[in-house]
């Protein structure tokens, strides 16, 4: 089949969304598909601009390429769903946030204007909308599918999607909790060095970048964690992979987060994941004592449930081969297989 | 988001009076509602938006249809007839010509002789006789900025009516369940029927059917709750027959309390209606929420009840020996009445939901005050755009980003108010306009 993956892409940004992408492009590939991505830029802001830019994707003509045909458009976050296709699959990423259940937050973008309100209306009428059009529907996580459902009304199938490819391996545990989320403040990454300062019987390793990397340096500086914290940056595969192997956990506690690659990597690394009860998509594989521990987003008790898992070496292990027969069994070919059912 | 909102308020008898009474806590915790003194002309200074209910009741809506018109704004539109509110604000008020330009403005000069038929007396009043025929809605459409019904009858109704700007239907609210200690009135089964007694609720039809129930089901009772209008002669037809206390038991305007026990009592509740104003029933609603099984006519709002709630009798001929067989399905088959009424329940806790209708209701709202704001705002910007790179006013190009934008519910919002409601009887309005921004 000759499949457009679809994917908005905000220029010198890249997180999983992006990840997600490249490597369904690269998997269709590999199984005979003649696929490609279809990416347009995308600005959320000032005004209706979050409006204009999801109209651009109406403008597109998918129908064909180069004279031949183009057989399905996979769609993928908002707005790159408003495109016209006759057979528009939308795996969905995550709809406008700051359109639903960020709204009225400090990550929220609309204010209490009456032409911001009608504004975020409008978002959500044109998800309502273009979203219907599907011709199949999945959602990423029951996270996403709940709010989807929610908000238009619409059901989706739940689809996880798994995560990006590493040389994942599991070591023997050296004594650190490791965040890999990208730096910005929905990821609470505060909440770990809060903790790290509350119980001095494990380090913290923070990899990847953000535009919340200097202030988080600065708390972790303010807490006196100097040699207890590292900040590594963006880091390679292999060395991403290193640090997956030989952690005690993976701290990942967004705020009501779509889906989260993070667990899946630390599940197929061996090893726990420390989340809290209001994280969103992640509680749909982090279970608490079976794969992980789910905690209150607080840092007392993030802090309690680094120092068990680093006393507690035989379970914290038992965790991490509960949550590898999870993410074992979410495979790029059965995702693909009901993805072009 | 400052809200002006004009509606008949308790301690007013009236449907719409009780619904805003419910509605308001739960509206507030969306917008910032100022709710207009009965009888003020315009909104307050600084409001986003002024919100009118608008229904048929003259006494009830005749000031607010004069707020309306001074400033246009969003109608909650309880009714699609509005003939009686017409007729109130023009006749009732010596203004004949009033009326007269009313009927020629829908009708056309055959309206117009019709009305002067009316003010002489030659002909009854339209809006008893025939208001369905003579709905009158149009100078309420051609001042709304946008719409809220409660239901796709009426969303049909004004769009055949030409209206072009935006519609949501937001359904009626459920009130919460008082669980009331249900009125000592029995029967096998008991059947309430609240609400007027006269004809357009269909009381000789019913009469007539549960004549029928009592032959071959002699406990059945039914309960008829309500005031009975000037002119219909219940007694007369009770004689005529043969119904008496045994089978009838009869309460004139009851209060709230009184109304929740006396509907708890009942197994089966019969709301029937015809002609329709396209009205929904707020003693519907009620016993949706005491799970009470239903017995409705196939109209309007009614039709639009699930199966599983409601049974429907269509008009017609046969509505009597329809009704009289659904009345004995019912009084036969009490698993058929307890899977109805939990239908029923769960249709309240779930589409009526009362925090469920407040945020669709602050969701019209907000489309309505800000809606023209963003349109224009979205039309500059790919105007310019396209503008930009040679795309021609009228160009086939621009007739598609057009179709484009007009697909997307882009150009809601912001027609120009001359498309909006057609302006002769008879003529179809079709599809929004677009024309103005394909030639901008």
């Amino acid at each position: 089949m000759r499949i457009a993956v679809l994917r908005p892409q905000v220029p010198f940004a890249r997180g999983g969304a992006e990840i997600v992408t490249d490597e369904l492009v690269a998997e269709l590939q590999a199984r005979g598909h003649e696929a490609d991505l279809v990416s347009v830029p995308f600005k959320w802001y000032p005004g209706a601009r979050v409006l204009t830019q999801a109209f651009l994707w109406r403008m597109l003509d998918l129908e064909e390429a180069d004279g031949r045909r183009i057989d399905l458009v996979v769609a993928t976050k908002f707005p790159s769903y408003v495109v016209r296709h006759r057979e528009k699959r939308v795996w969905l990423i995550h709809q406008f946030r700051q359109a639903y259940e960020l709204d009225g937050t400090d990550l929220g973008q609309f204010g209490p204007s009456a032409e911001d309100r009608a504004l975020r209306r409008q978002v959500q009428t044109l998800d309502r909308l273009a979203l219907g059009e599907a011709t199949r529907l999945f959602a990423t996580s029951a996270n996403v599918a709940g709010r989807l459902a929610r908000s238009t009304g619409l059901e989706a199938e739940v689809l996880p999607h798994p995560p990006q490819a590493l040389p994942y391996r599991t070591a023997p545990a050296q004594g650190f909790v490791l965040s890999a989320s990208r730096l910005d403040l929905a990821k609470r990454i505060d909440l770990l060095l809060d903790a790290a300062a509350l119980e001095s019987g494990f380090d913290v390793v923070i990899v990847s970048d953000g535009p919340d990397r200097v202030r988080l340096e600065e708390v972790a500086r303010a807490r006196g964690l100097d040699g207890r914290v590292r900040f590594e940056g963006r880091v390679s595969a292999e060395r991403l992979a290193e640090l997956y192997a030989t952690c005690t956990a993976v701290f990942y506690a967004p705020v009501d987060e779509d889906f989260g690659m993070g667990p899946y990597e630390a599940f197929l690394s061996g090893k726990p994941v420390i989340t809290t009860t209001d994280a969103g998509g992640p509680l749909d594989v982090v279970h608490d004592g079976k794969t992980g521990l789910v905690v209150a987003p607080e840092p007392a008790e993030i802090a309690r449930a680094a120092g068990w898992l680093s006393e507690h070496g035989a379970e914290a292990e038992a965790f991490g081969r509960a949550g590898k027969a999870l993410a074992d069994e979410v495979t790029w070919e059965r995702a693909i297989a009901r993805l072009l059912s | 988001m400052r809200v002006a909102y004009f509606s008949p308020m308790p301690p007013e008898s009236s449907g719409i009076a009780d619904y805003s009474a419910l509605l308001l806590p739960a509206l507030r915790r969306h917008v910032d509602v100022t709710v207009a003194k009965r009888g003020a002309k315009r909104p307050p200074r600084g409001v986003d938006l002024a919100v009118y209910h608008i229904g048929n009741d003259p006494a009830a809506h005749g000031w607010i249809l004069d707020a309306l018109r001074r400033t246009p704004g969003l109608v909650v539109l309880h009714d699609f007839v509005l003939h009686h509110l017409v007729a109130g604000v023009t006749i009732a008020r010596r203004d004949g010509h009033g009326y007269l330009d009313a009927m020629e403005r829908e009708h056309g000069v055959v309206g117009r002789l019709l009305a002067h038929g009316v003010l002489d007396k030659r002909i009854p009043p339209l809006w008893e006789s025939r208001p369905e025929d003579f709905p009158l809605t149009g100078e309420v459409l051609s001042l709304a900025a946008g719409l809220v019904v409660h239901s796709h009858y009426v969303e049909e109704h004004v769009r055949a009516a030409g209206y072009g700007g935006p519609v949501a239907v937001v359904p009626h609210p459920a009130w919460p369940d008082p669980h009331p200690e249900p009125a000592g009135v029995a029967g096998v089964p008991l059947i309430g029927a609240f609400g007027n007694v006269n004809q357009s609720k269909r009381v000789p039809q019913l009469l007539e059917a549960f004549a029928r129930l009592r032959r071959s089901h002699p406990g059945a009772r039914l309960l008829l709750v309500g005031a009975t209008s000037p002119g219909f002669d219940v007694e007369r037809r009770l004689q005529r027959l043969g119904l008496d206390d045994e089978g009838i038991v009869r309460e004139g305007y009851v209060d709230e309390g009184r109304l929740w026990s006396l509907m708890a009592a009942c197994d089966v509740h019969v709301n029937l209606r015809s002609p329709t104003m396209g009205e929904t029933s707020g003693t519907a609603i009620r016993a949706l929420v005491l799970g009470k099984p239903l017995v409705v006519s196939d109209v309007g709002w009614f039709s639009e009840l699930p199966g599983d709630v409601a049974l429907k009798v269509p008009l017609g001929a046969a509505e009597s020996a329809d009704l009289a067989a659904a009345l004995g399905l019912l009084a036969d088959r009490p698993d058929v009445r307890l899977a109805m009424g939990a239908g029923a329940e769960e249709l309240a806790r779930t589409t009526h939901d009362l925090d469920r209708v407040a945020e669709l209701q602050a969701a019209a709202f907000e489309r309505v005050a800000g809606g023209g704001a963003v349109g224009s705002a979205v039309l500059r910007e790919v105007s310019e755009a396209a503008a930009s790179v040679g795309v021609a006013p009228g160009s086939p190009e621009a007739s598609e980003i057009a179709r484009r934008l007009s697909e997307l519910g882009f150009l809601q919002g912001m027609l120009p108010r001359s498309s909006r409601v057609r302006s002769k009887p008879g003529e179809d309005a079709g599809s929004p306009d677009t024309s103005r921004y394909r030639d901008d």
